[in-house]
């Protein structure tokens, strides 16, 4: 992928260029940090409050990239045959089924048990080979001709052995399979891998990525991103709705509102033909970026004074 | 100095500063530096954090480095005018000639110098800054450069007094920069060991006799400790149960051998999470303790433990609402005020409290729970009510009370402990960070 691609990640401007085109609105910090681990060939360990665009990165990077997107969505439980690979057990079974006339053959000369199984030997690999092999995402990324992008999610969910098998993974980009051998990438995948803190993760992969933190947007970045995502909606809604967000932000809530709620406020006041904020349009649409009812009515108490500050910021 | 080397102090620097950097981070800082350069101090800054800090903590204490180390910057250029004259009767100390001729490149060559062989990198403590001063001045030919002022003032002519005037502002600059310098490596170098001893010290002390000024380090420490607690027990959630087939797993592994099971699966059972009831006596002795007490217990991972608390003085109340509703450290405040809630701050009543929570909560006392009680059990003399204590061991897992007073005071004066202790599985000496964060371990 370095080949292809060089020209994309030559600077941290040019990333954040690129970025802008497939509508994402990339930080100094973020195209820095994303210069780096492409040019070293780092994964990138991704954390941040919950849609702040994590996850979107990762997508973002492959579309830039024209890269496939391989995800892999870390749980409770994820194993080795759902991380990286398991072999075509049913496969294996009917083709032994279908092949038993010219197993047949290939014993029928043989005398004893040995000289069977001898005689076997001979083909035993056959049936550990890439054709019953079933790549899982880990795998699959390593085997992607061109290079790759690969997002781990949710990594903290994993179980702490997962966190073992990354680790090879990651470090030597390159898979043992005790049958076959050690798979190794011919082209190394940009990993992404993105964590919501729910767990400390181990210092050993901590130790093998980038560390990349993504806040909550300022004012003006947020309004750059509402305007590239949602470009209908006038300069001076923008500068009020995003004004407003950010005075949300600072009260004592559950749960913040995320980037992605903003883009949706943004849709809605649009679909609501609304010209400006005014304390009716902001009490009706609360529920679209607000998902407690306790939120809300922390929010309902400061209406009016935070729509008047938000107008107030955003310019009559 | 070379760039490498600068990098390199940064990193040293940077793990005084208490982020634990491994050798393969500091060479994915060098490869980072070497590719993006030095001119962006920005894009440096992001790409060395992306290397080095791999947490919110250590990227705060990273930035806070970051200013420090790289704002170094030795002599500023002298504004004020020179007019020191090189053309003197008499040899002078190369101290002296550097001085008159304004070289700044040979002065910051022989600062380097002097830092190297007196090793300031080594400075521990606040009170060695003088000592370091001294030994990089001296090593600098500080000696020489009196010397000569002397000379210059006995000359007594007026160009020479002018000479020794001149000198001798151009000494304290040196001695100022010096000391500046001197104070910059502290602060680098020697953050981590008084940081240190206070941590040490504040953990021992007794926490009734702690200063208020003292408290902001202490929430500092107890953060630590929760967050040391909760890391060491996030990662110790699930064991093996031993001796129990777990069938689903065992018949999809032994696919492969055509369902006869040569690989077997067992069960794994996650740890219950420590089910905890905290009753906390709120009178005015109990103070410090149950603040740092509480503070701690709610510092830790929601995950990892599930708190009921319970305080009494003179009636008890649930007070776990009050943590649910404001930040820790808020709710800590407000408990120990009252306001909101409907406690009675009078003389303690252990007795009343128990049968109290006998009447009103037992029935959240399950075979699973801890009961932690923390107080000093001086009951003023009131009727202990053993029994319901009693009974509320019988229906927990273990009864825990946790005592601010030494073991000698135990049972003296209206102290009610000596007849509690039968009935408490554990009863602890309770009256430091340390002894809490032990007492809390033993709970995990």
């Amino acid at each position: 992928m370095k080949v292809l691609n060089d020209q994309v990640f030559s600077s941290v401007e040019s990333i954040q260029q690129r970025f802008r085109e497939v509508e994402y609105i990339c930080s100094k910090h973020i195209a820095t940090t994303l210069y780096v681990a492409y040019n070293l060939e780092k994964p990138v360990l991704v954390e941040g409050p919950a849609g702040v665009g994590k996850t979107d990165l990762a997508q973002r990077a492959a579309a830039v990239l024209h890269l496939p997107l391989i995800r892999l969505q870390c749980y409770e439980g994820l194993d080795e045959s759902k991380a990286i690979y398991e072999w075509k057990y049913g496969k294996q079974l009917l083709y032994t089924q279908i092949l038993k006339d010219k197993l047949n053959d290939i014993i029928k000369g043989t005398d004893s048990l040995a000289e069977s199984i001898k005689a076997l030997h001979k083909y035993d690999d056959i049936f550990f080979s890439y054709e019953f092999l079933e790549p899982r995402p880990l795998l699959m990324a390593l085997q992607q001709s061109g290079g790759a992008v690969l997002l781990i999610d949710e990594v903290d969910k994993a179980d702490e052995e997962f966190e073992a098998f990354l680790l090879e993974a990651l470090s030597e980009f390159q898979v043992s399979i005790p049958e076959i051998g050690t798979i190794r990438a011919e082209h190394k995948p940009f990993v992404f891998l993105t964590s919501n803190n729910t767990k400390e993760l181990s210092d050993a992969l901590k130790r093998r990525c980038l560390h990349l933190f993504i806040p909550f947007p300022d004012a003006k970045m947020e309004r750059e991103i509402i305007q590239i995502r949602v470009p209908e909606v006038s300069e001076r809604l923008r500068r009020q709705l995003v004004a407003f967000i950010q005075q949300v932000r600072k009260l004592d809530i559950k749960k913040m509102p995320s980037i992605s709620e903003t883009i949706d406020w943004a849709r809605v006041l649009l679909a609501l033909n609304a010209e400006k904020l005014d304390v009716e349009t902001v009490k009706e649409t609360l529920n679209v970026f607000l998902k407690f009812e306790e939120d809300i009515g922390v929010v309902k108490e400061h209406l009016p004074e935070m729509t008047s500050n938000a107008v107030k910021e955003g310019g009559e | 100095m070379k760039v490498e080397q600068v990098l390199h102090d940064f990193i040293s620097s940077l793990r005084s500063f208490g982020v634990r950097i491994s050798t393969s981070e500091s060479m994915d800082a060098f490869r980072a530096a070497e590719l993006v350069g030095y001119q962006d101090r920005e894009i440096l800054k992001t790409s060395l954090s992306a290397a080095l800090a791999k947490t919110a903590g250590e990227e705060e204490k990273f930035n806070e480095c970051f200013a420090l180390f790289f704002s170094f910057n030795s002599f500023p250029d002298d504004e004020t005018e020179h007019i020191l004259r090189a053309d003197s009767q008499h040899p002078v100390s190369p101290l002296t000639r550097m001085l008159i001729s304004r070289n700044h490149a040979e002065l910051m060559a022989s600062l380097m110098e002097a830092v190297e062989e007196a090793k300031t990198s080594e400075i521990k403590f606040f009170t060695q800054k003088g000592l370091y001063t001294h030994r990089i001045l001296s090593r600098m030919g500080i000696d020489g450069l009196d010397r000569d002022i002397m000379l210059f003032r006995q000359e007594n002519t007026p160009g020479s007094i002018q000479q020794a005037v001149q000198l001798q502002e151009a000494r304290d600059r040196l001695f100022e920069n010096v000391r500046d310098f001197v104070e910059r490596e502290h602060d680098l170098y020697a953050r981590a060991p008084t940081e240190d001893i206070m941590e040490r010290y504040l953990k021992n002390a007794k926490l009734g006799e702690l200063e208020k000024s003292d408290y902001d380090r202490m929430y500092v420490i107890v953060r630590k400790m929760a967050k040391r607690l909760s890391d060491i027990y996030s990662r110790r959630m699930r064991s093996f149960r031993r001796g129990h087939l777990d069938v689903r797993k065992t018949l999809r592994k032994n696919m492969a051998y055509e369902g006869v099971p040569f690989d077997i699966e067992w069960k794994k059972k996650k740890i219950d999470r420590p089910d905890v009831i905290v009753i906390c006596d709120v009178s005015r002795s109990m103070t410090t303790v149950v603040r740092f007490f509480l503070l701690l217990v709610y510092s830790l991972n929601k995950a990892i433990i599930k708190i009921r608390s319970f305080i009494f003085c003179s009636n008890i109340i649930e007070a776990s609402s009050v943590f649910d509703d404001y930040p820790v450290q808020e709710a800590v405040a407000k408990l120990q005020t009252g306001t909101g809630l409907d406690i009675k701050l009078g003389s303690t009543d252990y007795g009343r409290a128990f049968l109290d929570f006998r009447k009103n909560w037992l029935n959240a006392v399950t075979r699973k729970t801890s009961v932690i009680i923390l107080g000093d059990a001086r009951n003023n003399y009131g009727e202990p009510q053993t029994a319901a204590l009693s009974l509320i061991q019988k229906r927990s897992k273990r009864v825990i009370w946790l005592n601010p007073e030494s073991r000698a005071f135990w049972g003296t004066g209206d102290s009610e402990m000596k007849k509690y202790l039968p009935y408490c599985n554990i009863a602890r000496e309770c009256n430091t960070l340390s002894q809490l964060e032990r007492a809390i371990d033993s709970l995990l």
